[in-house]
């Protein structure tokens, strides 16, 4: 076999498995994104409150902020 | 040459399908569906910590599931793992190699791995009987750059590299399991769903892909079935994509960012993105909004890693100016 035959039959192998590739993608079940952006706004919210770095951290539950040496009596 | 021509038709035509079918989906935006929540308050953190001792360009932080200690890699040949809260070094690792890329924790915290142009993933046992951290195992068979790793347990991980592959390995037999071909550029980060199923991969070819991790298919793939008619300017971008509607959501971007991205981390309730850049800065984004709600200015140099604690409680970021902020 020719190096020529032997690059255009993997060319041929590579083109088709794109193919198969294209085939598995364009079958799936998609969802209108009505649907799905609800849902995405809807977990933010819901987590919102949970989320540290939105809601902020006290100074007292804070374990990478320094502790005051000075206390208040 | 009859048959080439013939499978570009048909992959044309399947592309063709595809795009017509995510476009089948577009009965609103996201911008529509969030329209009645208002944009997320100013977030404004602060350096609670500097972990000062690598002496080189930080590649790579990755932090460790009880959002106490994390790993770092540096191009000074070390790997340090650190606790955050005191900034003391538990470990300092010194590599075979100091050309690494990439570093990872394991789920269980007995674990770190790291790799980058040796084309290997070097596993590294913490918590080895006389106390001494000691290579584990060396998986090699990648023939390009080791760009990414994750570990999905003790004994498995998986590991993106330059030779445009993603591949599962068992850590216990130091062999492939499984080997995710399909991209046609350089892989270069990979991110495991929080569930353990599956992955998706990054790569220079443009797109990002969805893996089935038990399968070993690729589900869906972002970014690259347009047929590009004509040459479009590419931006260094941040984008949003959504797995379901199979398509991009938005776009973050703002005309005063001129330089490109470099590394992501959701907050956790997803609701923000801090995103490093390579103009030393990282900044937060209101995900729903796509608009600039804080910035993190503090490092010397571009922002190379980025990272957000399992709890939520703070943002490690690492730099090419050899330090890792921790922040909240």
């Amino acid at each position: 076999m020719s190096v020529k035959m032997g690059s255009s039959s993997t060319s041929v192998i590579q083109a088709q498995k794109l193919v198969d590739q294209l085939r598995v993608e364009a079958t799936m079940e998609r969802f209108k994104i009505s649907l799905t952006a609800t849902d995405l706004v809807r977990y933010c919210q819901e987590h919102k409150r949970s989320d540290p770095l939105i809601t902020g951290i006290a100074a007292s539950s804070n374990p990478f902020k320094d502790k005051k040496s000075c206390v208040l009596l | 040459m009859g048959e080439m021509e013939q499978l570009r038709k048909e992959a044309d035509n399947l592309k063709d399908q595809i795009t017509a079918a995510r476009k089948a989906m577009q009965d609103t935006t996201l911008q529509e569906a969030a329209a009645s929540i208002n944009v997320v308050g100013r977030v404004q953190l602060k350096t609670r910590k500097t972990l000062r001792g690598h002496l080189a360009k930080i590649y790579a932080m990755h932090w460790s599931t009880d959002s106490k200690l994390c790993v770092s890699a540096s191009q000074d040949g070390k790997l340090i793992v650190w606790d955050s809260i005191t900034t003391n070094k538990v470990n300092a690792i010194p590599l075979k190699s100091s050309w690494v890329m990439t570093c990872a924790y394991a789920p269980s915290g007995n674990l770190v791995a790291c790799g980058g142009l040796d084309n290997m993933c070097s596993i590294y046992n913490l918590k080895g009987k006389d106390g001494n951290v000691k290579v584990m195992r060396e998986l090699a068979a990648h023939t390009g750059y080791l760009s990414c790793c994750r570990f999905l347990s003790d004994s498995e991980i998986i590991t993106s590299s330059g030779d445009c592959t993603c591949v599962l390995w068992d850590i216990e037999t130091g062999t492939q399991k499984t080997i995710f071909a399909g991209h046609q550029g350089d892989c270069m980060s990979l991110a495991v769903s929080p569930d353990f199923k599956f992955f998706i991969s990054g790569a220079c070819d443009f797109t990002a892909k969805l893996w089935d991790i038990r399968e070993g298919t690729c589900r869906q793939t972002f970014g690259g079935h347009e047929n590009l008619s004509r040459i479009n300017y590419i931006l260094d971008l941040c984008k949003l994509y959504d797995l379901r509607a199979d398509q991009e959501l938005i776009t973050y971007q703002d005309s005063s960012i001129m330089c490109g991205v470099t590394s992501l981390a959701p907050s956790l309730s997803g609701r923000l993105l801090l995103a490093g850049y390579d103009d030393f800065n990282v900044n937060i984004w209101d995900t729903l909004k796509a608009e600039r709600v804080g910035v993190l200015a503090g490092h010397d140099n571009r922002v190379s890693c980025i990272g957000v604690s399992s709890d939520g409680m703070a943002c490690c970021t690492g730099s090419w100016d050899s330090f890792l902020k921790i922040w909240n």
